[in-house]
């Protein structure tokens, strides 16, 4: 019995031992050191093949572009220490300043040129960038779509420190696009030196130029560090030590875990907002920034499975978009200061170059076609009936329900808001995941669908590029060719030299989308983050990099 | 004997393939895409299928992804699960953390079940007695995640004593308290076991003598009782093993642990459907099972002669009936 208390003894005191180190090292304030929540894992770091914004976050503490962004989300030089445009727009002659690579080596012209034909060689989701859609770079048409040989991308290191880019037509916005990571350079000696997939999967196989140095990470892992990068062409404004990120997937560990001092940034969701505000001590911790993209009700307009096609009718779209009355749903559902939207650019990502006017500052513009009104959506309803020759319509709304928290309650508001107000329709929810939802739209086998977009760029076309015949995001299969029209002079066509111009024809294409209800806007995300007392000087940005570290310092 | 232990190498083997059809059908009628993507065009799409052989007959895929496995010994690359990293980049790793707090797990489990059980068995119809029933009830009705969110209030949040979430780090220390949740089902089972099963030995004749003989306190204990009871207790164990693999699917995703668990959690509900890390994480979690049943199986045959017995009286009475059943005809 005694050697049974020895090792009772024995167990206990190992567990206080183990305790008392754990005791040491949770504190998280530490001068510098700062611990920052990601909600998912961080899927990639190779800049060619990341989508998401936690990937994006950490790359860019790691890599910089040509440009940056500053706290306006405004193009800022970076490795770029300068540019040259050329008269017609379409030649960029950056001119890179000195800078290094985590392992020694200069970064030069050729790491781009590397980075962007290696993006052409494969199918990648941002591929997109390159094209006449957005970023018109020389060839990327018919190296992405005919097969072109990749070597003739309009990219052209011209010596080591400089870099000659061609467009096929000016892009008003080029520079802004260089802050995507998409765009980042790539060393090809060492970028080659890795194992097939290996490249952006340790410390070891990922090189950094950047604010920070990558520090700790492995695939899937639920934390990761960077710590600051000495070298650094910038270091002397960098004045964090050390960023370490952990991934809490549920928001009631976020805000335990940022109460316990174990974050530092949190995001919580729109039910504890309520509570945060209530704690006088929290209350002070709440930033609420922009999230970027915008929620939207999206409709099928053919016959399919699930539909049977009444909805290509305008009026019954419109009926349904007047019936939702968004301000309640961002108030009583979202309830994280989400912004209830009335048009189809959401508001607070994309100003304009030479008045620096929000795109969709004024909510109100076209108060005539979205808004919440039941008896103008009863007018709608009515004539859509006559159209139809119906009086009774049964729809199935698709959503995600690990989309987050509110997704669920909002898809259960809208239901509720549109069978009150129109009579005769029914719509029946059904949940599914993110994947299978959009599988189900890629295949047009849906009737309605709540769905999101998130800005990849800082244009108002990186929304109303989606409406155009036959393009990928056009889950509607909505075709209008005086709308197809603008939008190719706005990308390719009389408007791309004059800046004005095409941001009033891109105005006039916003105004056909919602005429016809084509998407029903819902809302534009934000995030309620709760930021630790002495840290300041964080960046939120609602499109690319979602929050940006340099600029940053921490007091405690 | 090896005839015995043969034949139950092929049956795994055997199981094992037979699983991995299933696995394979049933991954690929999941709904999800392996290449989830709102921005390439549907072309684009279409030659990343084709470029990891999804254009196939599914029978030709299955008898490439056996040959490929055969040939490299590699599972290859993952489609949308951390953007295509290789299988045998990521897996190791997170086998080595799943069985690093496996491993505390078990000892956890072991160790203070047996304590518990010993302290409910010499204890017997007193207050450890009660005490050690009704906890090791608690501890099999509660779900190990639930345990989890319960230290973690407590033992994190109320009482820093140990780190709020999972880092590799402090590997050891933040190890701790998603060990001793997986371990409640374990430390339960072992608790109650030990505690029965030392009762039965200790009502048994030879212990009597042995106390008649002036044998009394940890010698008796040690020597006679615990021994005795130990044998039926380890056969138990190993079936735990495996609950702790199952275990871990949710504790690991809540305490953000990058082990196994995770990973197959993450590969089936991320933003896409990565076939191959689900596969390989299948076919891993159905080695593992098979691996530990088999040997169960193998050790029960060395331990207890009476399964080898049984065996050849089986035999036997097979053939008696032979011999009787043309007389019978």
């Amino acid at each position: 019995m005694k050697k049974f208390k020895k090792m009772l003894v024995a167990l206990l005191s190992v567990m206080m031992i183990a305790s008392l180190f754990g005791a040491v090292s949770v504190s998280a304030d530490q001068g510098g050191d700062i611990y920052v929540m990601f909600a998912t894992n961080v899927m990639s770091l190779d800049t060619n093949l990341a989508t998401d914004g936690d990937s994006f976050e950490i790359i860019a503490d790691c890599i910089d572009g040509l440009t940056q962004m500053d706290a306006d989300g405004a193009a800022v030089p970076a490795l770029a220490e300068s540019w040259d445009v050329s008269e017609d727009g379409c030649t960029y002659t950056f001119h890179l300043r000195d800078a290094k690579w985590s392992n020694g080596e200069p970064v030069t012209a050729a790491d781009f040129e590397f980075a962007w034909k290696l993006a052409m060689t494969a199918n990648l989701e941002y591929n997109y960038l390159f094209d006449t859609s957005v970023g018109a770079i020389k060839n990327a048409d018919a190296i992405l779509y005919e097969g072109a040989d990749p070597a003739t991308l309009g990219i052209t290191a011209l010596d080591e420190k400089t870099l000659q880019v061609e467009l096929e037509v000016p892009v008003s916005f080029f520079p802004s696009l260089m802050y995507f990571p998409a765009f980042y350079p790539i060393n090809q000696a060492f970028y080659e030196s890795c194992g097939d997939g290996e490249y952006g999967t340790s410390p070891y196989t990922f090189l950094c130029n950047g604010a920070f140095l990558l520090d700790d990470y492995v695939p899937g892992a639920a934390s990761m560090t960077v710590v600051k990068n000495p070298d650094y062409w910038d270091a002397d404004r960098v004045s964090l030590n050390s960023i370490t990120y952990q991934v809490v997937g549920s928001s009631d560990q976020a805000l335990t875990g940022f109460k316990s001092n174990n974050l530092d940034i949190a995001t919580v969701s729109g039910d504890q907002v309520a509570a945060v505000k209530d704690d006088a001590a929290l209350s002070e911790n709440l930033k609420v920034t922009g999230a970027g993209y915008m929620w939207y009700l999206t409709f099928s307009q053919t016959e399919n499975s699930s539909s049977d096609g009444s909805l290509a009718n305008a009026n019954l779209r419109l009926a349904i978009s007047n019936a939702i009355d968004r301000e309640s749903l961002v108030d009583n559902y979202v309830m994280d200061g989400s912004i209830a939207t009335y048009t189809a650019v959401p508001p607070q990502f994309a100003a304009s170059a030479t008045t620096g006017e929000d795109f969709s500052g004024d909510q109100t513009k076209f108060a005539d076609y979205i808004g919440f009104n039941v008896d103008k959506a009863k007018e709608f309803y009515e004539a859509a009936k006559a159209e139809l020759g119906k009086d009774s319509f049964t729809f199935t709304m698709i959503y995600g329900n690990n989309e987050g928290d509110e997704v669920t309650k909002v898809a259960q508001a809208i239901k509720e808001q549109v069978e009150g107000a129109l009579p005769g329709i029914t719509i029946d929810l059904q949940a599914m995941t993110k994947a299978e939802r959009l599988e189900k739209m890629q295949n047009d086998d849906y009737c309605v669908a709540l769905t999101r977009w998130g800005p990849d760029y800082a244009d108002p076309m990186t929304y109303l590029g989606m409406w155009t015949t036959g393009n990928a995001n056009n889950y509607g299969f909505w075709s209008n060719p005086e709308y197809d029209a603008i939008i190719k002079d706005c990308t390719a066509g009389a408007y791309v030299s004059d800046y004005d111009a095409r941001w009033a024809a891109l105005y006039q294409a916003e105004e056909l989308v919602l005429k016809e209800a084509v998407i029903a806007p819902l809302y534009t995300k934000a995030n309620a983050n709760l930021i630790t007392a002495g840290l300041e000087g964080v960046e939120f940005h609602p499109v690319a990099l979602n929050r940006v570290y340099k600029n940053a310092t921490f007091s405690k | 004997m090896a005839k015995y232990i043969f034949k139950r190498i092929i049956m795994a083997i055997v199981t094992l393939f037979i699983i991995t059809f299933l696995l394979f059908m049933l991954v690929r009628i999941m709904p999800g895409n392996p290449f989830p993507s709102e921005r390439m065009s549907a072309e684009a799409i279409e030659k990343k299928r084709a470029e990891m052989g999804l254009d196939k007959p599914i029978l030709v895929q299955f008898g490439d992804y056996i040959a490929n496995i055969v040939s490299t010994g590699s599972f290859g690359k993952g489609s949308s699960l951390y953007n295509g990293a290789p299988i045998a980049t990521v897996l190791p790793k997170a086998m080595g953390n799943s069985f690093k707090i496996g491993g505390i797990a078990i000892c956890f489990g072991v160790f203070i079940g047996l304590v518990l059980g010993i302290a409910a068995a010499l204890n017997r119809g007193k207050f450890w007695d009660v005490f050690c029933t009704v906890l090791s009830i608690i501890g099999v009705c509660i779900p190990s995640y639930v345990f989890m969110i319960f230290l973690q209030y407590f033992f994190a949040y109320k009482l820093p004593v140990f780190p709020f979430y999972f880092n590799n780090r402090q590997f050891f220390v933040s190890s701790i308290m998603p060990a001793l949740s997986l371990s409640l089902f374990s430390m339960s089972t072992v608790a109650r076991f030990t505690r029965n099963e030392m009762v039965e030995v200790m009502d048994s004749d030879y212990v009597l003598l042995a106390e008649s003989k002036g044998m009394y306190g940890t010698k008796l204990v040690t020597r006679h009782i615990l021994r005795n009871a130990l044998i039926p207790i380890v056969t138990v164990i190993a079936p735990l093993i495996v609950d702790l693999l199952t275990g871990a699917l949710v504790v690991e995703k809540i305490y953000g642990i990058n082990g196994i668990g995770k990973l197959m959690v993450d590969a089936i509900t991320g933003e896409g459907i990565d076939y191959n890390y689900v596969l390989a994480l299948g076919i891993l979690y159905s080695t593992l099972y098979i691996g530990i049943m088999l040997l169960l199986d193998i050790v029960y045959c060395l331990l207890d002669p009476r399964i080898r017995v049984t065996e050849k009286k089986g035999k036997r009475r097979r053939e008696a009936e032979k011999k009787e059943a043309p007389a019978a005809a």
